[in-house]
């Protein structure tokens, strides 16, 4: 059955791909189309609970509390329970989808600028930095590798999770693994080259947000003369 | 290191202009059906599909039948089950369904046990039910499609059972595997209990419809609950357990569309001279191709479309 | 609100805890296979993790080759996996979603622990081996210590992460609280879909519990007033490795 010869029941059957080129691409783009907007809505939502989160420290404990307790919801119930609310659409998506990057996101921006070491902090004070520039042009700058470090984790287990999304009728590659796949006697072709490239979106954009990482930290490459 | 900022500003507001300005496919279907309500010479149609084959099959029928004769038509996906297709129907996001008169009528009269397998019987009663929810049927077709409660010929043979009522008498502590809406389905679990004197909910394993074959073949369930017209039926060479004491009822494919549409006389022609090709033969061909031969729904609906001479 | 109403009713309601398909039998169902898929999980990653970690060779390969386990979607994985298990015999629900459940642990559990032992200080091995003690005893009596606050941690993440996608195998016949939100949802039941959301995040929270309060007396050194006349192990202070 699985390495036989081409058809219905191997492995993947190669005929089947060709003659559905084009919604494997709608699937991606779909599918990286949901991710994009998880990935950059959470961010700009941590980036703003995480200053909060530094400036206000006593913030801290409570954020992280609720962004873990959604962390801890599987994210099939939390699409199912979204459903009657906000229906089958890209918004229930993204809620779930959003809510799970929160978490990682806030902990290491704040783990990040927190790793700033003072001496550093306190040099650029004494240099005549006020607060918000030096926030901006030390603080975030030195914690980049974190943070990208957790946008990097983000990405990769929001591409994961759009998958699940397939169940609640949106496309992607969980579309095409659920009403394709599964709800047409378990077909594996279509199961193997959703699940397939979807890691294979996951690798890109990590490794492109590594190359991201190297651009912004260019210091860091720098040798240093001994 | 202004630049590099600079960079990654643009290349973020670049995603997100992607990700904003790409349609969202799925909440843009609806939007036609709304407008049909003044009821211009041919009204958009949206048909709802659920998540079954032989849903999506009947949805694609339908669906180029009617474009080859001028409507235009999308067809909107629904997950779950019957709740939100009516849920779909009341909101304005379809106005157009194929459904089963049996089930339909038991769902909308919450259930009281009017559907038999006398057609005409069931469809009249249906038509009363889907007025008060603004909805009317087409011509009923002949194509059945019924819940089937099959076991491997193996096991049958083994424990003698071939009817319903054998499975009552000999069969009490099976386990049943289906559709997770087993237990509350009137054609399920609550049937076999009124009818038969038969509870099967202590053992009932819920699965994915299209992976109850598949369990029963491996063992892990003795009976299963299938559609009729599942053709892996034959392939398999289940033995189909006979329904002796009358319990499951006249589930014929009938479309279902709002009242204001459904007035229409082009569109009731068009939607009957389609229906009318319909045959429980039919059904279970299509449904072989879809699941075995894992042909594509609207390659399916288009062969029989032109066999039947309406495309 | 009602759904909440429905849930207090169906919880209330004894007779849903009894049974093979009641909230106990359930959970502990879940439990027992979230339980199994760590302990394999571990007894897989944390050993290799140590071996590259302490030669540090080979660890870059390794770590990639796991971070692309960690890029695999579970729930294609199980729609994959579950026919195949039925083909060849083992059945529904426990295995293919078991195999799942271990690929999805292994990241966080190698990447922590791989880090962790990597990252103990070259002088604390060499005076270790200056004192006569041979590589394996290095690696276990020394490294192993210093590192167990990041194998904890790593074993912590995935325990929770488990325990939450074990739910998915509710979908392909595992008799977990998964089964609840399946069964729930297509029933349009809110009070079996908020039992088994709620079950759920009430068994992830006592995981975290669980090893909140087992990490410290594991690593019950770091706890210890120092003595002054003494040079403490320098434990450098290290921001948590997410996995």
């Amino acid at each position: 059955m699985l390495f036989g010869a081409n058809g219905p029941n191997s492995f993947i059957w190669w005929d089947w791909v060709d003659r559905h080129r084009d919604l494997i691409k709608d699937a991606t783009f779909e599918h990286l189309r949901l991710t994009l907007i998880a990935v950059v809505v959470g961010f700009l939502l941590s980036g703003l609970l995480s200053v909060i989160a530094l400036r206000y420290r006593w913030t801290y404990a409570p954020i992280t509390w609720v962004t873990g307790t959604l962390y801890t919801i599987p994210s099939l119930a939390l699409f199912v329970l979204l459903v009657p609310w906000t229906g089958f659409t890209t918004l229930t998506a993204e809620i779930g989808l959003v809510s799970y990057t929160l978490l990682i996101l806030i902990r290491n921006i704040v783990a990040g600028v927190d790793g700033v070491p003072a001496p550093l902090k306190e040099a650029a004070d004494a240099m005549g930095y006020r607060p918000v520039r030096r926030f901006f042009e030390i603080d975030l700058r030195l914690a980049t590798p974190a943070i990208v470090a957790g946008l990097r984790i983000a990405t990769v287990t929001t591409i994961g999770l759009v998958t699940v999304t397939g169940l609640i009728g949106l496309g992607g590659y969980g579309g095409l693994i659920v009403d394709q796949g599964v709800n047409r006697n378990f077909f594996s072709t279509p199961i193997v080259v959703g699940a397939t490239l979807s890691v294979a979106m996951a690798v890109v954009l990590d490794v492109g947000l590594a190359g991201v990482e190297r651009l912004l930290t260019p210091w860091a490459r720098r040798k240093v003369a001994s | 290191m202004k630049r590099s900022v600079r960079f990654a500003a643009i290349g973020v507001v670049a995603l997100l202009a992607i990700a904003a300005c790409s349609s969202d496919k799925k909440t843009t279907a609806g939007a036609g059906a709304g407008a049909s309500s003044n009821a211009p010479a041919k009204p958009t149609i949206t048909i709802g599909a659920q998540d079954f084959g032989e849903s999506a099959i009947l949805a694609e029928i339908y669906k180029q039948g009617l474009e080859a004769k001028g409507f235009k038509v999308t067809i909107q996906k629904l997950g779950g089950f019957r709740d939100l297709e009516v849920k779909a129907f009341d909101g304005g996001t379809i106005n157009f369904a194929p459904e089963y008169a049996a089930s339909m009528l038991e769902f909308l009269n919450g259930k009281k046990g009017e559907a038999s397998s006398d057609v005409a019987a069931t469809v009249s009663k249906l038509g009363t039910q889907l007025d008060t929810k603004g909805l009317s049927a087409f011509t009923v077709t002949t194509g059945v499609d019924t819940n089937a409660l099959v076991m491997t010929k193996a096991k049958a043979d083994q424990l003698g059972i071939k009817t319903l009522s054998d499975l009552a008498s000999k069969g009490a502590s099976l386990k049943l595997g289906g559709p997770a809406d087993c237990e509350t389905n009137p054609f399920c679990i609550p049937g076999l209990k009124k009818v038969y004197n038969l509870d099967l909910s202590a053992n009932f394993q819920a699965l994915d419809a299209s992976a109850v074959a598949s369990t029963l073949d491996a063992g892990t369930i003795d009976v299963a609950l299938l559609f009729s017209t599942d053709g892996r039926i034959a392939a398999n060479n289940y033995v189909l357990l006979q329904d002796d004491k009358h319990m499951l009822a006249a589930d014929n494919v009938i479309p279902v569309a709002k009242k204001d549409i459904a007035s229409n006389t082009e569109l009731s022609a068009a939607v009957n001279a389609i229906s009318a090709y319909i045959t429980t033969d039919q059904l279970i061909a299509m449904n072989k191709r879809f699941d075995v031969d894992k042909d594509d729904a609207a390659v399916i609906a288009k062969d029989f479309l032109t066999k039947s001479g309406l495309l | 609100m009602g759904a909440i109403q429905d849930f207090a009713n169906y919880a209330a309601d004894s007779s849903h805890w009894w049974g093979n398909r009641g909230i106990l039998h359930r959970s502990v169902e879940h439990m027992r296979l979230s339980v199994c898929a760590v302990v394999v999980a571990a007894s897989v990653a944390i050993p290799a993790a140590m071996f590259f970690g302490h030669h540090k060779r080979g660890g870059l390969a390794a770590q990639s080759i796991v971070n692309i386990g960690r890029a695999i979607p579970s729930f294609a994985l199980l729609a994959f996996l579950f026919p195949l298990s039925l083909q060849f015999g083992f059945g529904l629900g426990f295995w293919p979603t078991l195999v799942a459940l271990v690929l999805l642990a292994i990241p966080p559990m190698f990447t922590n622990a791989y880090v962790g032992v990597r990252d103990v200080d070259p002088a604390i091995m060499e005076a270790s081996r200056g004192m006569g003690m041979g590589e394996g005893q290095v690696l276990l009596r020394v490294e192993t210590p210093i590192a167990m606050p990041l194998i904890l941690t790593g074993v912590r993440i995935a325990a929770v992460q488990v325990v939450a996608t074990a739910t998915l195998g509710g979908l392909f016949g595992f008799n977990g609280l998964g089964s609840y939100i399946f069964e729930g949802f297509a029933q349009q039941d809110d009070g079996k879909l908020y039992t088994g959301a709620v079950g759920v995040a009430v068994l992830s929270f006592f995981t975290e519990l669980a090893f909140s309060l087992v990490a410290p007396r594991a690593t019950p050194w770091l706890r210890r007033d120092r003595r002054p006349d003494v040079a403490p192990l320098d434990v450098p202070p290290r921001k948590e490795v997410f996995s």
